[in-house]
């Protein structure tokens, strides 16, 4: 065959010369089913959106949210457990009760007592519901951070920011649905956004912030040189597409282009604080620079979410640095001038602007800190699963409430307890789903976000 | 009732369903009868079938049939008939709080509760016993299971290829056949992706087209199936099923650095077409295998058991999670070898297949009685239970030598308990604090008198425990007489500072620096050091722990380490729980004026140091000399271990398993471990064999192997047929491949399925024959079709799918596009050395290694997936994959409008491309490269409009913008 015969030869195979324009738009035109397509919920749940907000490393919740006053007389005290932490770890033979750093006052009209240690979330502490009967499965860091965000404790499964984002879709085809602002890469490393078994469109993006908050989002061309060369790529896919309707991937992809385009211009613009006032980026703390980091995040997760991202998880600090003060508790001082102000300014921002209606706030930790040490006075507080405390506010969620407690000294949650699956199945059934019927079909078995537990806690809904 | 096939020991393997039966009598239609149905039967119906029966079983327990209450739960059986005082039903509906209260929110009434009693008193009759279960099926349903059948040997309804003719027949049932053949040049695109994840080169498209022989097409496949890149290619999907990884996927992804054999081996496998079930026998057994096997297959041998080696850890301290593993690895292998989930009946009987909790635990014993490597985790760094693999024996016992006199030295060192030397009682001549990044000088107002044998300690301590505590010291301690010498700390030490401790100004003076751990008692830091980090110059001491530590920076420049250290500079770093102490023995009766500065040199670290100067009594430093000899000598055997360390051959390692220590493992209840039941001989499921291991014959894996691997098994060649054609046309003729069971989808083409099962059997399991045999079909050969409304998900292959390129596939063309794919095979990653390991759940493994070769070869780890793997969905390398998602995501455009590497790629073919004569023969010449096709008109006036208008040749950035359209074009990305 010559080259001229092989020419004509391809030529004809291909079906002949077409025209550049026409097609493209033809071809466009025809949506097909869209992982992401806004869905619906099981009933009419009052969430839309959530931001999701976690404290890696363990919050001492007896030094923020559950006060325990016998605490304080009875420091020093020796006491007897089978704690998972502490069996069988040299010098960890005797434990005592350990006298928190922090003073409790009554806040807000509910007076609900929160720490000095978060003076600013007291202060929104009207708008929440906390729990402090929260307990997990697990008391290591890896283990304890993969359960709060999939339900598993050992295993890679979808994170709830994928669950839901299955379940309704997102409302902003230039946004992923599932957004985690995370600058450090927390325990267990991607797998607490993974969309694991589910297509892969739920998978969490993350936003690590700077130049490059998510992965080639920043043009490497000028926008007209790209806009050119996507032009080109719609009308040679055109041409490709005609005669291949067979194949809906084909336009689809085509289309991701046009979305990702639009995406180069939402994110950044979604990112750009500067049109935030100075009123309230003071909301958010951003002009102390210790808080500066947070509270831009917190704003970012407000203007995401109102930019229709369906799931926003918000990461304070990552796998080292972080709320896992085994040295010194006064660490969680330090830490708490990183992000009280930036939480508070974020739900007081919310409810301000009429968007808490419809968007759910949730603040958690993997686990607490004991109650105890091996000295009293040792500085540090250890992991400790079988209680802490954990918030929820806004859409849905009864105000100023307290639900359930965890025993005179913090130790164990006795009154109500919220295990984590029962915390996930709360939260779905905001968004409007059972959980026992948001399924995914994989390998033979239908999994859930609940596995094969959880209990909504019908008392903290509004 | 549950079967009891455990006392059969495994002869000659029949898989005819062995299931043994003892089918209770029929019952009599007596009173009892009637109480049942009447009474009984209803009131367990409305109260306790809910939460006990084939939908859930809480607490272990079933009242669905009498077999379930026989059995009862975690507890134990749920009654005992004509005993209802002893019977646990009786309490929990008496609600006498000595079990928990049932139902748990409705109090039976006392009618129920008398009724109950009574049903109990006169013998607990129950009819309920007819249908005998094996896990979710019904015996019977088991037997009759499409799949459990052995593999029939149907006649293919017409002449001509046995393939097509079963597909013709169901087509033209439904009046349909197949697209006529697809051009050649799509054909010879499809194909070469297909066996070798690869394009087509130009030139071989060019030789294609014009070989008019009526083979060409044959000739092509045997070409493919010949070259290295159908390894490559094939053992990817082989890996994606094993779950490979290049990490163990426990808290802190510890890098297994020779996991790669195994990927090497499954490629080289591939490439010399393996038989099947030799292949499958090795992954289960090798190591038993090699025992027997020609000393050049030991090795292949012994490296293939990384397929159960593999297996994910779990956990803090993953010796403690090997219940998982062992799950994990009981899933892989029923999944990928027999489509079957055998991991579903760990906590409980599977609800839908016949597996049983005890088959589960037959196989777990057989997996507990084998060694699985170690990879170290955060609780025990260290790496075990490598295998050695053959021909490295010199070296092993080479190391061997060295290992035992490096357990004496250890054992000799232990013996050389340090005496407890207290510096505390001093007394205080100075103190302060130092702020985060400030500095302070060091000052004792008056001179200070040192008697002989008395000590200034200068101690720096941590504020809080950030631990960036890096301390810049300089000590300075003169002579007020002139005549006597006088002392610096860091002009004496900066060039001598870890040839001892403690360490002399010069050779043969007294040693009088000192420098302690201050945690508890004293102790001389025991660690010499030199080029921390690397860094040439950078000595000093620590303690057996990172910290405390002293180091000198004594290079003339500045380093970059932990902090910046400048130039000849002496630096000490406490612990995060206590001290470090600089301590002077006074070689003399003296007084000295004693200065110095304290400086926080880690600015950032948010805290600052504190420290202390005090004048320890000579009674206190009594011991010290005692002490410094001491550490001589353990100097000295340091030093001889360090160069026992260094000389230590690496002799070829594997991460494989080998025999443990055969013993039957107990079913753990719901799964937990801690919660023992009855101990289950170790053994194959019933369904397939029932059979148990022998005694005397090891963990049973071998006998694992032979029966996986066995002609005559019923899943394993009809699983992987049906995968070869998954991986061919896209969907398996069984769509659910890696499921078989009762929640697997059943084969389109049974009888097709059943043909090519015995086709792959009968020719000695080769696959490339297998391949060849399919690939030359008409269906396979077809065009693409327009979608048919009488079969829209093309289950009757009536077209040829398309499909989007894999991530591998993606990457691989980049590369070859742009000429600079590397076609070597990879080895090992270039992981840190293992000695420097350090990982933890804070810290864990993280890093991407890139080079140019084949995307197979790159690293894949597990708890922080491959950016780019992640992006285009490769392989879940935490789970067995039997398919890959094309997810079309906007994040994937991206990488296509930005990435750095896609634009270089890019812009590398436009090198390529740019060196032809003129504009159209190079738009021409980078179709040919990207398409292996020339552009048709229409596409080159769509390109053209990107290049300069009027240009007659295009340099390589002027042509860039069109490569970059070209390869991210559906063409390019998508194979007909």
């Amino acid at each position: 065959m010559t080259m001229s015969n092989r020419r004509n030869f391809i030529r004809s195979s291909l079906g002949g010369s077409l025209l550049y324009s026409g097609i493209a738009t033809d071809l466009l035109a025809r949506q097909e089913a869209d992982a992401l397509a806004p869905r619906g919920a099981h009933f009419p749940g009052r969430a839309k959106k959530v931001i999701f907000v976690f404290f890696s490393g363990g919050v001492s919740h007896v030094d923020s949210f559950d006060p325990k006053p016998a605490l304080y007389c009875d420091h020093g005290k020796q006491l007897s457990l089978d704690h998972p932490e502490t069996r069988g770890r040299g010098g960890y033979e005797k434990l005592f009760l350990k006298r928190p750093n922090w003073t409790f006052k009554p806040r807000g009209k509910s007076g609900i007592e929160v720490s000095d240690l978060f003076p600013h979330i007291g202060a929104q502490i009207d708008q929440c519901a906390l729990i402090r009967s929260m307990h997990t499965s697990h008391s290591n860091h890896f283990n304890a951070t993969l359960g709060m965000h999939t339900g598993s404790f050992a295993f890679s499964r979808p994170s709830i920011g994928s669950w839901v984002s299955y379940g309704l879709g997102t409302e902003n085809s230039n946004l992923p649905s599932f957004m985690v602002l995370a600058p450090q890469m927390p325990y267990a490393g991607t797998q607490v956004w993974a969309s694991d078994f589910l297509p892969g469109a739920h998978q969490g993006t993350r936003v690590q912030g700077g130049d490059t908050p998510i992965a080639n989002i920043k043009p490497s061309l000028s926008i007209d040189q790209q806009r050119r060369e996507i032009d080109a790529l719609t009308a040679i896919d055109a041409l490709h597409g005609a005669g291949r309707s067979d194949a809906p991937f084909l336009a689809a992809r085509t289309r991701s282009f046009r979305t990702a385009f639009g995406m180069e211009s939402a994110l950044p613009e979604a990112m750009d604080l500067t049109q935030e006032s100075a009123e309230t980026k003071q909301l958010y703390g951003i002009e102390r620079p210790e808080a500066r980091t947070f509270g831009q995040l917190c704003l970012t997760a407000r203007r995401l979410v109102e930019r229709g991202v369906r799931f926003v998880e918000l990461i304070h600090t990552g796998s080292s640095g972080n709320w896992d003060s085994h040295g010194n508790m006064a660490d969680h001082g330090t830490l708490a001038g990183q992000s009280d102000q930036p939480v508070a300014g974020l739900i007081a921002d919310l409810a301000r602007r009429g968007m808490l209606d419809d968007v759910l706030v949730v603040w958690t930790s993997e686990f607490g800190r004991t109650p105890f040490n091996n000295t009293a006075e040792n500085p540090g507080r250890e992991h400790h699963n079988w209680a802490f405390s954990s918030f929820l506010a806004g859409a849905g969620v009864r105000k100023g409430y307290v639900h359930g407690n965890s025993d005179e000294y913090g130790v164990r949650a006795v009154e109500k307890p919220v295990h984590v699956h029962d915390f996930h199945a709360t939260i779905l059934h905001l968004m409007g789903f059972d959980h026992e019927k948001l399924t995914y079909r994989h390998a033979g078995r239908d999994y859930r976000l609940t596995d094969i537990a959880g209990n909504v806690v019908r008392d903290v809904l509004a | 009732m549950i079967m009891s096939c455990n006392n059969k020991h495994m002869k000659h393997t029949n898989f005819a369903i062995i299931l043994a039966l003892a089918i209770y009598p029929c019952s009599r239609a007596d009173e009892r009868d009637n109480h049942f149905e009447s009474r009984i039967r209803p009131l367990l119906a409305k109260h306790c079938i809910g939460c006990h029966g084939p939908e859930k079983q809480k607490g272990g327990l079933r009242l669905d049939d009498k077999s379930g209450w026989t059995k009862g739960g975690d507890t134990g059986p749920a009654l005992l008939p004509g005993k209802p005082d002893s019977s646990a039903l009786m309490h929990a509906v008496k609600r006498d709080g000595s079990v928990a209260a049932m139902p748990p929110k409705q109090v039976l009434s006392p009618a129920e509760i008398q009724a109950l009693e009574r049903w109990i008193l006169d013998g607990a009759h129950d009819p309920r016993n007819q249908v005998a279960s094996l896990g979710g099926m019904s015996v019977e349903g088991a037997k009759r299971w499409w799949s459990f059948q052995p593999v029939s040997k149907p006649t293919p309804p017409e002449n001509g290829h046995p393939v097509d003719a079963f597909l013709k027949a169901k087509l033209k049932a439904k009046g349909m056949a197949f697209q006529k053949t697809s051009t050649p040049h799509d054909l010879l695109r499809r194909v070469t992706y297909d066996l070798t994840g690869l394009p087509p080169t130009a030139e071989e498209m060019e030789a294609y087209l014009a070989d008019t022989t009526p083979n060409a097409y044959g000739k092509a496949v045997d070409r493919l199936l010949a070259s290295n890149a159908y390894g490559e290619r094939w053992g990817r999907h082989w890996l994606d099923l094993a779950r490979y990884a290049d990490t163990a996927g426990e808290n802190t992804d510890h890098p297994l650095p020779h996991a790669w054999r195994y990927r090497n081996w499954v490629i080289d496998s591939f490439n010399s077409d393996m038989p099947f079930d030799q292949f499958v026998k090795a992954q289960v057994a090798g190591d038993l295998l090699a025992e027997k096997a020609p000393e050049k297959d030991k090795a292949g041998l012994i490296v293939a058991t990384g397929f159960l080696a593999v297996a994910r850890r779990f956990d803090h301290d993953t010796d403690k999670h090997m219940h998982l593993t062992f799950e994990e690895a009981i899933d892989t292998l029923g999944r990928t070898f027999m489509g079957m989930s055998l991991g579903c009946a760990r906590c409980h009987d599977h609800k839908y297949d016949p597996i049983t909790t005890s088959d589960y635990y037959s196989l777990y014993g057989i997996l507990e009685s084998t060694r699985f490597p170690f990879p170290g985790c955060e609780a025990k760094m260290q790496p075990r239970d490598m295998v050695i693999l053959p021909g490295n024996e010199q070296q092993v016992a080479e190391s061997h030598r060295i290992d035992s006199r490096i357990s004496q030295i250890d054992a000799e060192k232990a013996r050389l308990k340090q005496p407890i030397i207290q510096l505390k009682d001093g007394k205080l001549l100075a103190r302060g604090t130092v702020a985060d990044g400030s500095n302070q000088a060091l000052t004792v107002e008056s001179p200070v008198t040192l008697k002989l044998g008395e000590m200034l300690l200068l101690a720096i301590s941590p504020l809080t425990n950030h631990g960036a505590d890096s301390t810049r010291v300089e000590f300075k301690i003169k002579a007020t007489d002139p005549a006597q010498p006088s002392w610096d700390l860091k002009n004496d030490t900066i060039d001598i500072l870890h040839t001892g401790n403690p360490v002399g100004v010069r050779k043969g003076s007294p040693r009088v620096w000192h420098f302690f751990d201050l945690q508890k008692d004293a102790k001389l830091l025991s660690k010499s050091l030199v080029n921390i980090l690397g860094k040439p110059g950078l000595n000093g001491w620590q303690s057996e722990a990172d910290t405390p530590s002293v180091m000198v920076n004594s290079t003339p420049s500045e380093i970059k380490a932990f902090t910046s250290l400048p130039a000849r500079t002496f630096f000490a770093h406490p612990s995060p729980n206590g001290a470090v102490g600089i301590g002077f023995l006074a070689p003399v009766a003296c007084q000295v004026n004693v200065s110095g500065i304290i400086a926080d040199a880690h600015p950032g670290g948010t805290d600052g140091v504190a420290y202390t100067l005090t004048l320890v009594p000579a009674s206190a430093t009594e011991n010290l000399p005692a002490l410094s000899e001491q550490r001589e000598l353990v100097s000295r055997l340091e030093a001889e271990r360090a160069q026992l360390l260094a000389k230590r051959p690496n002799p070829d390692l594997a991460f494989a398993v080998a025999e443990g220590k055969p013993a039957d493992a107990a079913i753990q209840i719901r799964g937990e471990p801690e919660k023992k039941g009855p101990v289950v001989p170790r053994g194959m499921p019933t369904l397939l064999a029932g059979t148990t291991v022998p005694p005397g014959v090891g963990s049973g894996r071998l006998e694992l192997a032979q029966l996986l691997a066995s002609p005559n098994h019923p899943l394993t060649a009809r699983v992987m047929v049906n995968r070869v054609w998954q991986y061919h046309f896209g969907n398996g003729i069984v769509r659910t491949s890696s499921d078989f069971g009762a929640r697997g989808l059943p084969p389109t083409h049974p009888e097709l399925l059943d043909w090519l099962a015995r086709y792959f059997i009968d020719d000695n399991f080769s696959l490339k024959r297998l391949h060849k045999l399919i690939v030359t079909s008409a269906a396979y050969q077809q065009g693409n079709g327009p979608i048919d409304d009488r079969d829209p998900d093309n289950q009757l292959l009536g077209r040829f799918a398309r499909r989007r390129l894999s991530a591998e596939e993606i990457r691989d063309s980049l590369l070859r596009i742009s000429g600079v794919l590397d076609r070597s095979a990879g080895t090992q990653h270039p992981f840190p050395p293992e000695n420097t390991w350090g990982f933890t759940q804070h810290n864990p493994f993280a890093a991407v290694y890139d080079n140019n070769q084949r995307t197979v070869y790159q690293m894949v780890t597990r708890n922080r997936r491959h950016p780019f793997l992640a992006l285009f969905d490769g392989a879940d390398p935490n789970t067995t994959t039997p398919d890959r998602q094309a997810t079309t995501v906007p994040t994937q455009a991206l990488f296509f409008m930005n990435d750095p590497f896609f634009h270089a790629s890019a812009l590398k073919l436009a090198q390529r491309a740019s060196e032809a004569a003129d504009v159209n023969a190079q738009i021409d010449k980078l179709y040919s490269l990207s398409l292996q096709r020339l552009p048709l008109d229409a596409e080159r006036s769509i390109v053209l409009q990107l290049a300069p208008t009027g240009a007659t040749r295009l340099d390589a950035a002027s042509l860039a913008p069109v490569a970059r359209v070209v390869l991210t074009s559906n063409a390019f990305l998508s194979v007909d």
